[in-house]
């Protein structure tokens, strides 16, 4: 006993004790959350069942009747669509700071594109709703309904008077807010190819696109897929911004000109409505849905990021 | 058919265009930052004034008035979250980084926390609401969670200045008398801490009435305790091994060690990631949409709704005011440089440090 005492004084015990529990506290935060919204949505997992309430378009806290399609369907459209405008423009981004952009240039540009993720959302949301939505309704919409809304089946999709207040909107501004998560991700993994695999390329006669396109971005591959998941699962939970330029409107519109809601916009404009039971039970319903849906995506990009890692230091 | 000029001329060309749309892509980044930035400090000038922080706002739809309310609420609601969340962040780091470096357990709440970081902030409000909005007429947790670890920093601070006291007053000579000093000054402060707990405990925490500012501050501490954690475990691990190695060799205990070589160490980053931690959560809006709510009137009381500025600055600018959009511009000029402040000064102040 004394001897062990002296190898592990008492004062290293009780801090390693007190440590250990602050550790232990992340880990109940996650168990807790998860089951607290479990347990509260239960009242509203027995009434509407699970794949009845992701199925339903119907929401209307009268008649005691929630699905939760519309606010899913709201979500995967903004989600997807930010995306596909972020990923050509990030991935673009990473190159110009690893191959292209003079050594002066890389560090200032760097931060700036870092700055754009610590503009807090609720800055976007006033930007998007004061300032973006007039120029998209005033000009881009009705450009992109002149053109692109006269081809057949594309069409349907900007149909509606542009209003600025819609899912496009919405997926262009949190677009601009996923660009540093990927930007950063890429940039680091593109960073990591051996120069000398540059170099063997270069001495074969590859151009700059080539030496890019075939050795650096197939071997930064998995790093850029964690980037893109990473986005994918920050731009689902993202609230404020898009609660401003989204309206809350529960419905599945093919139309991207129109007011919709996501999940997140259901949640900050409706909790502290909610004046039923029910009513709380489907909205704490809701956020379990998205925990759970962010969980497993943001783990799928934890993944990703750490296979790169060990390949890399391979 | 390689070496045909043509051929290598459509190379060349295809490789310029696309090395210009990458050009053109960063453009595009710095483009949004510029025009979000510049766009912000146009509406925001037009009602930054001395009053916005100053005065209690007017009634609704009468011009005039500030956001004093906010501001002061914002304070606090942050300033216990840090109390909060730091001293947990803090020394769970150290415990994954120093007495469980390389298990599997650090592994597993270092790759936890990476994701808690991006669980989204508002299941983060539903969550606080269930457990500390919802149960009206219970015992405020989140609260004597506060004022406990409030009371444990004052009573830390106090025990330090009382060990200082002692050694000045009665400079002790022998290693056994040495020990009872300590030993002594750590009772004190315990006892010290118990009676600031309770006291603080009884004055600022009541029961659960609905919304109240201690979920806010709790909510914020639930978003701030893995960012804390990840840098601390980041900039501990940067450490090498070999210095704590010498400090063993000279019999000093882990937890000597510790405290007087790695953390010594590591302090600015550590710091560093303190201040971002707190500029991460300065400009969270969705956690204290439903737990700390808001406030129209000046309150310093966290057992009632309490203003914050995002929150306002959402109400506001949803609002039909003219007058409250230009106030809620303002608002958000004010986060805004707060927050990009604190961004570029403690990524300058790492480069610096941590320059190769």
């Amino acid at each position: 006993m004394e001897k062990f005492l002296k190898r592990y004084p008492i004062s290293d015990l009780i801090f390693a004790f007190i440590s250990f529990s602050a550790s232990f506290i992340v880990f109940s935060l996650i168990i807790a959350t998860a089951y607290v919204l479990y347990d509260e949505s239960s009242l509203a997992m027995h009434r509407f069942g699970l794949l009845n309430f992701i199925f339903s378009a119907e929401w209307d806290p009268v008649k005691e009747v929630f699905g939760a399609a519309a606010s899913l369907y709201g979500t995967l459209v903004t989600t997807i669509l930010s995306l596909l405008f972020a990923i050509p423009v990030s991935i673009g981004i990473a190159i110009f700071l690893t191959e292209i952009s003079p050594h002066i240039l890389k560090t200032p540009i760097g931060i700036a594109v870092e700055m754009l993720a610590a503009i807090p959302s609720i800055i976007y949301g006033m930007w998007g709703l004061f300032t973006l939505a007039p120029i998209m309704a005033n000009y881009i919409e009705p450009f992109l309904q002149k053109t692109l809304g006269k081809i057949p089946l594309i069409g349907l999709l900007f149909q509606g008077t542009p209003q600025g207040i819609d899912l496009f909107t919405a997926s262009v501004v949190l677009s601009i807010m996923i660009t540093p998560f990927i930007t950063s991700v890429a940039r680091d993994a593109l960073n990591l190819t051996p120069d000398i695999m540059k170099e063997s390329a270069y001495a074969l006669g590859a151009t700059k696109w080539e030496v890019v396109k075939d050795i650096m971005i197939p071997y930064a591959k998995l790093g850029i897929y964690g980037g893109i998941v990473l986005a994918l699962g920050r731009a689902l939970g993202e609230t404020m911004a898009v609660a401003f330029v989204l309206g809350n409107n529960h419905q599945i519109t093919l139309s991207l000109f129109e007011a919709a809601a996501t999940i997140t916009v259901t949640l900050a404009n409706e909790f502290t409505e909610a004046d039923t039971d029910i009513y709380l039970s489907s909205l704490f319903y809701l956020a379990l849905i998205l925990f759970t849906l962010s969980f497993i995506i943001l783990a799928i990009a934890k993944f990703f990021l750490l296979k790169a890692e060990r390949g890399y230091t391979r | 058919m390689i070496y045909n000029p043509s051929y290598v001329k459509k190379r060349k060309i295809k490789s310029y265009t696309a090395l210009f749309l990458s050009t053109t892509a960063a453009f595009l980044g710095l483009f949004w930052l510029g025009f979000i930035l510049w766009d912000v400090l146009r509406h925001g000038l037009e009602g930054l004034n001395l009053e916005l922080f100053l005065e209690d706002p007017a009634p609704p739809g009468i011009p005039g008035g500030g956001l004093r309310n906010a501001f002061v609420g914002q304070l606090l609601i942050v300033f216990y979250a840090t109390i909060i969340g730091v001293p947990i962040g803090l020394l769970a780091g150290i415990f994954i980084a120093e007495y469980a470096r390389g298990t599997k357990y650090a592994r597993t709440i270092s790759i936890l926390s990476d994701i808690m970081v991006s669980v989204p902030s508002i299941v983060v409000g539903t969550f606080i609401y269930a457990i500390l909005v919802k149960p009206v007429g219970y015992i405020n947790w989140g609260g004597l969670v506060a004022v406990g670890f409030l009371s444990a920093i004052i009573s830390v601070i106090f025990g330090g200045l009382l060990s200082f006291i002692f050694k000045l007053v009665f400079p002790v000579k022998s290693a056994g008398a040495g020990k009872f000093v300590r030993l002594l000054v750590a009772l004190i402060t315990v006892l010290f801490g118990v009676v600031v707990f309770l006291f603080l405990s009884q004055k600022l925490v009541d029961k659960i009435q609905g919304f109240n500012g201690w979920a806010g501050a709790v909510s914020l501490a639930f978003i701030m305790i893995p960012v804390v954690l990840r840098t601390t475990e980041d900039m501990l691990s940067l450490v090498p091994w070999t210095l704590r190695e010498a400090a063993f060799a000279l019999g000093a205990s882990y937890y000597n060690v510790i405290k007087d070589v790695v953390v010594r160490a590591s302090i600015t980053g550590i710091l560093t990631g303190v201040i971002l931690s707190i500029a991460r959560v300065a400009g969270e809006t969705a956690p204290l949409l439903f737990t700390s709510f808001n406030n129209s009137y000046f309150t310093t009381n966290m057992n009632e709704p309490i203003a914050s500025l995002t929150v306002t600055i959402f109400n506001y600018a949803m609002g039909p005011y003219e007058d409250w959009h230009v106030k809620a511009w303002a608002a958000s000029l004010v986060i805004t440089l707060f927050i990009l402040a604190i961004t570029i000064i403690t990524r300058t102040i790492v480069g610096i440090k941590y320059k190769k």
